[in-house]
């Protein structure tokens, strides 16, 4: 196609505030309890860095220590995650897709199960019996309270999928032939993702953790339940970047003025996450006895291919960030860089997550390198890059979407733009300061998860000051989060009222008027998949069964 | 006179026609800038990791 | 630049193409490392069974620490346990081929060393190994570095890298931190 005009659509009618979206309390509802348990954690984090730091913390205790790192993981890494896709995923299907949920029921039910699920985890912890961190690698082992907690929550998850997955299969029935739009076809390849993902936590917990925790065993076998949490580990952080990806393709070259380079790339590189976020769990165990270097090898391999649809990612993006600003009036070779709109949200958001990714992105490069892994493993340096690239790249992504979609939601607009962009350059900053130092001292040889270091070592001393700056930039965070919720409390009672309630996507430079079945759909993929876990994890799971090696003892957390 | 703060039903071109005027004159540019800034952010990446590799990873000596 | 998709689709393969190079250097670089120098993550599949390791052969109190084995290879045998190293201080001698074994019979506990390569898991049920060649002296630190409970933050060893000329075990073979000779 020569021309890259329109396709002959009617606009989607304005809508006042009245009319609204079916899914607007569901959605809204969904992302306070994400809000609710992010800012919780970020204040808990603050006085879990406070306590790592020469500066005497209150309540400072080991048990106290362990249990809010707990608190603090549980509630960034299965709370505000889950909540936040699911609530997410409920707008987008409704808002591309332009008709109900499948079940409206069925989702407020999903929330109430996550909900108790929760509930049932945090008490758990919070009682100081369910200290084993959001890894909980046995044999120590918690109260089952707190695993049953999880349960529910993953299970609601999963009522979640087959909702976003029937949506998808509903629309295409009813618009044979025609592309699904992308913002929806990615968020099913996420939510086709987790059901992958979540089998091998989903196994352990089922055949392993919750029965040692009940009591119904000694003994467990811990290689075999690391390996099983390994599936899970990896490919749960491209669940958590999904949505934030979403934005970067069908939001930002929106809010930019211009349009997305390309809609295939999009497919293609979403297509390409489900792929190769699952058979990469391994290199998680690169410094453990159980593997072999041949399996560690191979799944450095894979982990090298998951790092493609990123790169890809970032010049498909900058080239839609280039042509929205040479839409603006940008010329040369960098002037479309300042003539793009970085007053709004998502644009500054995107850049700013971008600088992120650079930095979180490359020490994930370290990470994976196979031998190279020993410099950095359970060090600050591995502390350093998922705070970066899950707290900064995706999570700064998260609070654009929110702004982004609270006005449809709330039927209200922001009335000014700059308490948001506030937030969004604090959280920037924060973040930097926090995670830089990190590296730094991770090489040195900082471990992780360390209640108390002990300063008198000389070593360990000249730590001090950089533990210091990094308590700065978390504090720096914790302001930034706490703007964040009163800018979106804010607009349930105020703010410029009549807002559309509904959100348009970005379309592509060429808009697909038909895409290849396997860019539509996930048939062939899912076989692919399969095929690959067999290949990756074939051997390193059976290894378990048709060589057993001993077992270790079970060991029951007590209060 | 307050601007929306994303761009929900606002367009930035009075017309259909305009913004396809500006996307037409952009994309005789297009990539251009965007491989340059692509090709250096990666670049520098794989300069750290080299870095990284020569400098201080290898220096600190064998193990197996 | 054309505006046509195939035109957008062949820059995207040219960037890809650009992408798959640099993959490539950084895994070719790996290979190289693994294979040319030696340095290869810790991969030591053997079991042992953590409810008898007093009972062992290798793992008994006596046994733990640096000792010269028969055969001349220098291995340093560790214990990780809730919360503490046994011993907490071993000697080794730099610009030599030395070993180090460590096991756990409770939960999973992790070590490094400051400043080297030396990284690995400490599994109950395995024989974690690492062969390594120290070329500076002094104490590191050789912490826990993986979460085992709530004494995990003083879970805390000394490895003691002396030059060769100050390594003199005994008639044994072993040598340990408090040995002066």
């Amino acid at each position: 196609m020569a021309t890259a005009a329109r396709p002959v659509m009617a606009a989607p009618p304005r809508q006042g505030a009245a009319a609204g979206l079916q899914v607007s309390r569901l959605v809204v509802a969904h992302i306070w309890v994400a809000i609710a348990a992010f800012a919780v954690a970020c204040l808990l984090g603050v006085w879990q860095m406070w306590a790592r730091s020469p500066i005497p913390a209150p309540a400072h205790t080991a048990a106290n220590y362990f249990r809010s790192v707990t608190l603090h993981g549980v509630s960034m890494a299965f709370v505000l995650t889950t909540f936040f896709i699911m609530g997410f995923g409920y707008y987008v299907a409704e808002t591309s897709l332009k008709r109900p949920l499948p079940s409206l029921r069925l989702a407020w039910g999903a929330f109430a199960l996550g909900i108790l699920g929760t509930l049932m985890a945090a008490l758990s912890v919070i009682s100081g019996n369910a200290s084993v961190l959001y890894t909980f690698y046995p044999p120590l082992t918690a109260t089952p309270w707190f695993y049953n907690g999880l349960v529910l929550v993953v299970v609601a998850s999963w009522i979640w999928c087959i909702l976003m997955i029937v949506a998808m299969r509903d629309w295409r029935r009813a618009n044979n032939g025609r592309p699904v739009p992308l913002v929806m076809y990615a968020t099913v390849a996420n939510a086709v993702m987790w059901l992958w993902t979540t089998l091998g936590v989903a196994a352990e917990l089922l055949f392993q953790v919750i029965p040692a925790a009940f009591g119904l065993n000694g003994m467990v076998d811990v290689g075999l339940s690391r390996t099983l949490f390994s599936w899970t580990l990896h490919a749960i952080v491209y669940f958590w970047l999904f949505p934030s990806y979403i934005a970067f393709y069908t939001m930002f070259p929106r809010a930019a003025g211009g349009r997305l380079y390309s809609d295939t790339m999009g497919r293609l590189a979403f297509i390409l996450f489900l792929l190769y976020s699952l058979p990469v769990g391994l290199h998680h165990l690169m410094m453990d006895p159980e593997h072999s270097n041949g399996f560690k090898f191979l799944q450095t391999f894979l982990t090298a291919l998951v790092s493609v649809p990123t790169l890809l990612t970032i010049f498909t993006i900058t080239a839609s960030a280039e042509i929205a600003g040479r839409m603006r009036g940008g010329k040369g070779l960098f002037g479309w860089i300042a003539a793009l709109p970085w007053d709004r949200p998502m644009v500054l958001a995107t850049g700013l997550a971008f600088v992120m990714l650079f930095w979180g992105g490359g020490g994930g490069l370290i990470n994976m390198s196979y031998g190279m892994n020993s410099m950095v493993h359970n060090t600050s340096w591995v502390t350093a890059h998922f705070h970066l690239i899950f707290g900064g790249t995706v999570v700064i992504m998260y609070q654009a979407i929110c702004y982004a979609i609270w006005p449809s939601l709330t039927g209200r607009d922001f009335a000014h733009t700059r308490p948001l962009r506030l937030q969004l350059w604090l959280w920037f900053i924060g973040m930097m300061v926090m995670t830089l130092p990190w590296h730094f001292l991770g090489l040195q040889g900082q471990w992780r998860r360390v209640a108390a270091f002990d300063y008198s070592n000389p070593l360990i001393h000249s730590w001090g000051p950089w533990v210091i700056v990094s308590l700065v930039g978390g504090i720096v965070l914790a302001v930034s989060a706490l703007l964040f919720v009163f800018n979106l409390a804010m607009l349930h009672r105020s703010g410029i009222a009549g807002a559309p309630a509904t959100i348009e996507y970005a379309e592509a430079v060429h808009p697909p008027e038909h895409v290849p079945a396997s860019l539509n759909g996930f048939g062939l993929w899912n076989i692919l998949v399969a095929l690959m876990l067999l290949l990756a994890y074939g051997w390193p799971i059976a290894q378990f069964f048709v060589d057993p090696p001993p077992q270790a003892m079970v060991h029951k957390l007590s209060s | 006179m307050a601007e929306p703060s994303y761009p929900a039903g606002a367009h930035d071109y009075a017309s259909d026609a305009e913004e396809l005027n500006r996307l037409e004159a952009a994309m005789d540019e297009t990539p251009r800038g965007a491989v340059i800034v692509s090709a250096v952010a990666v670049g520098l990446l794989l300069f750290g990791w080299l870095f990284l590799y020569f400098f201080v990873f290898l220096p600190r000596g064998t193990v197996g | 630049m054309a505006i046509n998709e195939s035109a957008i689709l062949k820059s995207e393969l040219r960037w890809a193409m650009i992408v798959g190079g640099i993959v490539a250097i950084i895994l070719i670089a790996i290979l190289y490392a693994a294979i040319a120098m030696h340095v290869n993550p810790p991969s030591n599949r053997e079991y042992v069974d953590p409810k008898t390791l007093h009972l062992s052969a290798e793992f008994t109190e006596a046994n733990l620490g640096t000792r010269v084995d028969p055969d001349g290879h220098i291995v340093a045998r560790v214990i990780a346990t809730q919360f503490e190293f046994v011993p907490n201080c071993f000697v080794l001698p730099a610009n030599r081929d030395v070993t180090i074994r460590l096991t756990s019979p409770d939960v999973i506990h992790g070590i490094l060393v400051t400043g080297t390569n030396v990284n690995t898991m400490v599994v109950p049920g395995y024989v974690a190994q690492v062969h390594t060649m120290f070329t500076k002296t002094g104490d590191l630190l050789m912490p826990c570095h993986e979460f085992c409970g709530l004494g995990h933050s003083q879970m805390l060893a000394t490895v003691r890298v002396v030059p060769p000329g100050q390594f003199h075990p005994g008639p044994d073979g072993r040598i340990a931190c408090g040995d002066r000779r």
